[in-house]
């Protein structure tokens, strides 16, 4: 009977998945972004790597390098690497708060939360006039 | 207690550790070297050859990377586990992903070697 009734609420529940309205909760966004943050990161080590080789290899090397990262949508580009980086960065210090019962209500998660994408955003500005 | 923990009974406690560990260190790297940026100001390919010419400053750069293989390794390791379903292929993938790390690790040492 129990397990009747089960069934029947798993076939009639709501059920939306049309990604255009569904709104994933503040502390589910700045997680699914720390994971995608951390991919991302992990692809660009070769970029770094190489940037780090060519300044260092000597002055004409460097030169280029400094000369590409002038065009414009490099600095775009460079810009929207940083986006990740600032995000894995104080995320992840929120998950290690998070990890010593620190902030952990949902309240104080949600505060949090809004805490990491606001100082993503003036991170990367920052960044951004910096550069140009 | 914290002995028991992280080695005898759950081994998945020390991978734990490890990841905000090696995270920690990370970020107080970062700190330090921004700080330090700001405080040289290098200037110019001779200004930035000097600055990052120090030994110390290379070896601690190879130790973080060091925890930046470990880190990215469980957390690559840990996203494949929850969205590449296949075994098979999970396993492939994993594979390649260490290769990509050892190399790396390998390429930094070069680099840092060579300045």
């Amino acid at each position: 009977m129990a397990n009747l009734i089960a069934k029947q609420s798993v076939g009639n529940r709501p059920k939306n998945l049309d990604l255009t309205t569904i709104r994933l909760p503040i502390n589910a966004l700045v997680s699914i972004f720390h994971r995608l943050s951390g991919v991302v990161l992990f692809l660009m080590l070769p970029v770094m790597l190489w940037a780090l080789q060519t300044s260092v290899r000597d002055e004409a090397h460097y030169e280029y390098l400094v000369g590409f990262t002038e065009i414009w949508w490099v600095k775009l580009l460079l810009v929207a690497l940083f986006v990740p980086f600032f995000h894995h960065f104080y995320a992840g210090l929120r998950h290690l708060g998070q990890d010593v019962h620190w902030m952990t209500t949902l309240q104080k998660a949600r505060f949090s939360g809004r805490v990491v994408l606001w100082l993503d955003a003036i991170s990367v500005l920052l960044f951004g006039i910096a550069i140009w | 207690m914290l002995v028991d923990l992280l080695t005898r009974r759950y081994p998945g406690m020390r991978l734990w550790l490890t990841q905000r560990l090696t995270a920690l260190v990370m970020a107080g790297y970062i700190v330090l070297l921004l700080l330090l940026l700001l405080v040289r100001q290098p200037d110019g390919y001779a200004g930035w050859h000097a600055f990052v010419s120090p030994w110390w400053l290379r070896l601690a750069t190879l130790l973080v990377f060091v925890c930046l293989v470990m880190h990215a390794w469980l957390g690559i390791r840990d996203v494949m586990r929850d969205y590449v379903r296949n075994i098979v292929l999970r396993g492939y993938l994993q594979l390649l992903m260490e290769i990509m790390l050892a190399i790396y690790l390998i390429w930094l040492a070069v680099i840092l070697w060579n300045i």
